[in-house]
């Protein structure tokens, strides 16, 4: 039979076609005959202009991930996008309540983030916001919370809101969370808030839109849109259907000096402990490294037989702090034997702080400062990213 | 006339992408509320039925069904199709003698109507290029896909449309035929022997919901019309000849305009504050809410709008309330809604409307005029064009306007779902087991005894499987047929209680009347005053006598005659017709059969009486006669 249509792929099985109805035919490479072209088709050009914008001036920054994609309905590609006009293009609300200056810093999956990448972010926040005005950033979900919180740590007295907003369901599909999710956070950035932030769905309807601490936030779900979650402490506030703010706690810049903190130490170990966890998986984990996370179980604990060697490390000069698996709740460990030991061995408890913001917070401190002073403030609140009240 | 079908069979089992079970469920355990919103790449060519959905801004409102989990709400991605969907698929399209798909490719199909939570539809060729015969005319079968039922709408408000989760993600088979159908006839015929065929897939759920035709339609001269949701097979005549009415009257419409002169501008006059319309309710309501009444000229229409055939003033107001603006009053209709004749002659006047000028009057909120305007612009436009292209919903006995035809470039690949491979091995497995076609099956029951009406019956039904292991089993296919034509004719269809009624009859526990009254009334009297009742809950049959129950056992026998009695009125009836007997020998049989049951049926089985009566014929027979 003959077969009519636009090729669009050919890997070593197979070929791919578009019908003229729009459905994708794959074809067999060896059950094709013959090909014949037919004509050539061309790709319509471009028609991107710039978009003008109204009210308060907000930087766009993109980094790449679900929220930055479109469709090509032409081959049916869906493409990153690649291009500041592009994302306006995409999100055309946008301008309608803000004059948006867009830009790319990074166009790769979150997943793909290195620790160098933070510091490249932080560095294109600083010179965007140092005009007063606020700044969102796209971002994939997967590592979102470590970039939120690297930020908050090298960004020290923002000069205006540092808001970061991603997407559980690709921008090309017409249910995304993106377009709801960017309104939300370019509302966000045009207030008056001291604090890197993060907004996204609250629930799985678009009626409602948490904002929450850079260094609260976790990833709770792999698929929902309301994945994200302010753990051990409230959010900053929410938006509602009719994308008025209502905050629960709000920080007003003040006038202290922004300060770019340019230095991430990229060696520090982030363990999770488990059951049959023996010395040789600790020494692989912690050779070559400065400073070292540990995700204990319960109150913060990791089994007795493991706590001479980590107090090995300890005592040869490295930082080892102890956050739970749990997330929810504060590490103790004045409780169980368990827990003075490892105190006794150097390990210093880490309250509510999540694991993940420990561990940028730990790779933050050894780049910037010295190792006692490091050593001094892993355990002290500098943005919110551990409290000593709480309520769930 | 071109028309063409496209039928889409829910398929039994879970549901195309989760576990859930594929099945109307009126449950409610919560709702959520969504947007859609659809962009486009860097061409400025979104398509065009989609913006016009999108148009309307609607908030959706889902229900969450028992049978409905995150892959339904749209959080979390779709899993992996079923073998057993994927095999119903393949054989449906093999049955339509369609090319089967080296690989299954899903598409994204963008419906942004809100009737899929993710806002479109998940779509795959499974078979292509096929042909279907009807008496002895082959229809085309363009395509076989797979594809994912949509929302069930529950309820649509100004704004706001609310649907349930439940129907949404039930595999859909959609068989498109190529426009090879020439009249309504033609296309319910085709519609029916198409569902008749895929029947014996045994791969259709039975709901009556379940088959739904689209109709593509398009007249000599005119644009292709898609006309959705004709839920019954009698449905489609009607609508189509209501459509091809609509149709026709459109192309007088445009051979008219095109003589009267090009279109012109439409300009809206503010009528509200003026004289006129004191008299109608309907004007000085919507003046009350604040609408303001505006006037213009509809240059060349008069007569077009509403006279005879012709129809426009509606497909102009269907236009307004699809995009939520009322309708529209036109000079045709008038006088009329307490608008009086002196005031029609006063409009066409200070309109300044020609002799073949009409005019309209809408009643919109100031910030709605140039989009009404706007409407009613481009429709007038295609009047002058003749049919637009369009996708029209199924009414009673006709259509009506949903949106402009969609284009075919709101397609793209499904990235959650990798290609399907549909190896050599599969098919030919599936192609083993493909079913005898639907005349061939007839015939096959024909030559068990079984009357072809019952046969054909049997088929539709589809408890033809069923009636032929009766048969097999007890020996009786006219017996069988009609009792189980009466089974499958009621609610419960329980195939094993009529199993065992039957089973009992041939034991000959109970007679071979009481078997249809025990399956439906659950008892059957006696000629001697006793009953028997069936007891479907314990599979088991009772014998009242004398206001005791008891239980009728495997020996049991419901005759008051003794078998001496039988055995007197056989030979009686030998006696009596000796001379046949001699004649034709064993070929008596039947007749004397009927004889001895005029006085012992009811009394012993049929069989235990021809067993009986075979042996007295032979013995007579082998005495010589006497």
């Amino acid at each position: 039979m003959e077969i009519e249509g636009t090729f669009l792929t050919k890997d070593s099985r197979v070929t791919v076609i578009k019908l003229k109805n729009g459905y994708n035919l794959s074809l067999n490479n060896l059950s094709i005959e013959s090909m014949a072209l037919i004509s050539k088709h061309s790709e319509r050009a471009g028609k991107i202009g710039g978009i003008e914008g109204k009210g308060k001036t907000v930087h766009l920054i993109g980094t790449g991930g679900t929220i930055a994609s479109y469709v090509d309905y032409e081959t049916g590609a869906v493409k990153p996008l690649t291009t500041a006009q592009e994302m306006l293009y995409a999100h055309p609300a946008l301008a309608e309540i803000a004059n948006i200056d867009a830009d790319i810093a990074l166009n790769i999956f979150s997943e793909d983030m290195k620790i160098g990448d933070w510091v490249e972010i932080a560095r294109k926040i600083y010179d965007k916001i140092g005009d007063g005005e606020g700044a969102v950033i796209t971002h994939g979900t997967d590592t979102l919370s470590y970039t939120t919180s690297a930020i908050s740590f090298l960004i020290e007295n923002p000069s205006a809101p540092i808001v970061f907003t991603a997407s559980q369901r690709s921008s090309d599909r017409p249910s995304s969370d993106a377009y709801l999710n960017l309104l939300g956070a370019v509302k966000v950035a045009q207030t008056r808030l001291s604090k890197v932030a993060i907004v996204m769905h609250s629930s799985v309807g678009d009626d409602r839109l948490e904002i929450i601490s850079g260094v609260r936030a976790r990833k709770m779900h792999t698929s929902r849109r309301d994945a994200f979650r302010s753990i051990n402490t409230s959010s900053l506030g929410f938006i509602d259907r009719n994308m008025e703010i209502h905050w629960n706690d709000y920080s007003e810049i003040g006038n202290e000096t922004m300060k770019l903190y340019e230095k991430m130490d990229e060696r520090v170990a982030l363990i999770y402990y488990h059951p049959g966890m023996g010395e040789e998986e600790i020494h692989r984990m912690l050779e070559n490294k400065n400073g070292a996370i540990i995700m204990g179980t319960g109150l913060g604990h990791i089994s007795n037989a493991l706590i001479p060697v980590i107090g090995e490390y300890v005592s040869r000069g490295m930082i080892v702090g102890m956050t739970s698996q749990c997330l929810y709740g504060t590490v103790n460990m004045q409780v169980y034997s368990t827990g003075r030991n490892l105190l006794r061995a150097g390990v210093i408890p880490l309250g509510d702080m999540l694991p993940e913001v420990a561990f940028t917070k730990l790779s933050f401190l050894l780049g910037n400062f010295d190792h006692d002073t490091a050593r001094r403030m892993i355990a002290v609140n500098l943005r919110g990213e551990m409290s000593e009240r709480r309520r769930e | 006339m071109k028309i063409g079908l496209e039928i889409h069979f829910q398929v039994k089992g879970r549901k195309l992408f989760c576990s859930c079970p594929g099945q109307e469920d009126r449950s409610n355990l919560g709702t959520f509320e969504r947007r859609l919103t659809v962009v486009s790449g860097e061409n400025q060519d979104r398509d065009l039925a989609a913006i016009e959905e999108a148009m309307k801004g609607r908030v959706f409102q889902y229900i969450i069904s028992e049978n409905s989990c995150l892959v339904e709400m749209d959080e979390e991605p779709p899993h992996l199709p079923g073998e057993e969907t994927l095999s119903a698929a393949i054989l449906a399209a093999m049955m339509l003698d369609c090319k089967i798909v080296d690989n299954i490719h899903f598409m994204r199909k963008i419906v942004v109507d809100g009737s899929n939570t993710s806002g479109f539809q998940r779509t795959g060729i499974v078979g292509l290029s096929g042909k279907f015969t009807h008496g002895g005319k082959s229809v085309g079968i363009a395509t076989v896909t797979l594809e994912e039922e949509a929302c069930r709408k529950i309820a649509e408000e100004k704004g706001r449309v609310t649907y349930s989760l439940d129907r949404l993600g039930i595999p859909l088979i959609e068989i498109s035929t190529e426009p090879d159908i020439s009249s309504p006839r033609e296309a319910r015929e085709v519609a029916e022997a198409i569902g008749l065929t895929l029947r014996r897939g045994r791969m259709i759920r039975r709901e009556v919901s379940s088959i739904r035709q689209d109709l593509n339609i398009s007249l000599k001269g005119g644009n292709r019309v898609e006309i959705k949701g004709v839920q019954s097979l009698s449905q489609i005549e009607k609508v189509l000849e209501g459509e091809i009415e609509r149709q026709n009257s459109l192309v007088s419409i445009a051979n008219l305009l095109r003589k009267r002169g090009k279109q012109e501008k439409i300009v809206p006059l503010d009528f509200t504050e003026g004289d006129l319309f004191s008299g109608s309710a309907l004007i000085l309501k919507s003046r009350g809410e604040g609408k303001r009444i505006f006037c213009f000229r509809l240059p060349h229409l008069r007569g077009l709008l509403r006279s005879g055939n012709f129809r426009l003033g509606s497909e102009i107001a269907e236009r307004l309330r699809a995009q939520g603006i009322g309708g529209l009053i036109h000079s045709d209709e008038l006088p009329n809604y307490g608008i009086s004749q002196e005031e029609k002659e006063s409009l066409f006047s200070r309109l300044k409307c020609g002799e073949d000028d009409a005019f309209g009057i809408i009643a919109v909120r100031e910030e709605e005029v140039d989009k009404a305007m706007g409407i009613i612009e481009r429709r007038v436009a295609q009047a002058y064009e003749g049919v637009p292209a369009e996708t029209r919903a199924a009414t009673e006995n006709g259509t009506r306007f949903m949106r402009p035809l969609p284009g075919s470039s709101r397609m793209y690949p499904e990235t959650d779902i990798p290609v399907i491979e549909v190896n050599e091995k599969f098919i030919e497995k599936i192609r083993r087991e493909m079913p005898a076609g639907v005349e061939e099956r007839i015939e096959q029951l024909v030559s068990l005894g079984i009357p072809t009406q019952e046969a054909a019956a049997s088929v539709r039904k589809e408890y033809d499987d069923i009636l032929e292991e009766f048969t097999r089993e007890f020996n009786n296919p006219k017996l069988c047929a009609r009792f189980l034509s009466t089974v499958f004719s009621t609610e419960e269809r329980d195939v094993e209680a009529a199993r065992y009624i039957m089973r009992r009859m041939a034991m000959g526990n109970i007679p071979l009347d009481s078997v249809e009254p025990l399956y439906i009334q659950r008892e059957f009297s006696l000629p001697d005053g006793r009953k028997i009742i069936f007891e479907r809950e314990g599979m088991r049959l009772l014998l009242e006598e004398g206001g005791e129950k008891r239980e009728i056992g495997n020996d049991f026998r419901y005759s008051t005659m003794s078998i001496e009695d039988l055995e007197a009125i056989i030979d009686k009836v030998v006696m009596e017709n000796s001379q046949t007997v001699r004649e034709r020998g064993e070929n008596s049989f039947k007749l004397l059969m009927g004889k001895v049951m005029k006085e012992a049926r009811g009394q012993f089985s049929g069989r235990d009486i021809s067993a009986l009566l075979k042996k007295k014929i032979d013995s007579f027979i082998r005495k010589g006669g006497s």
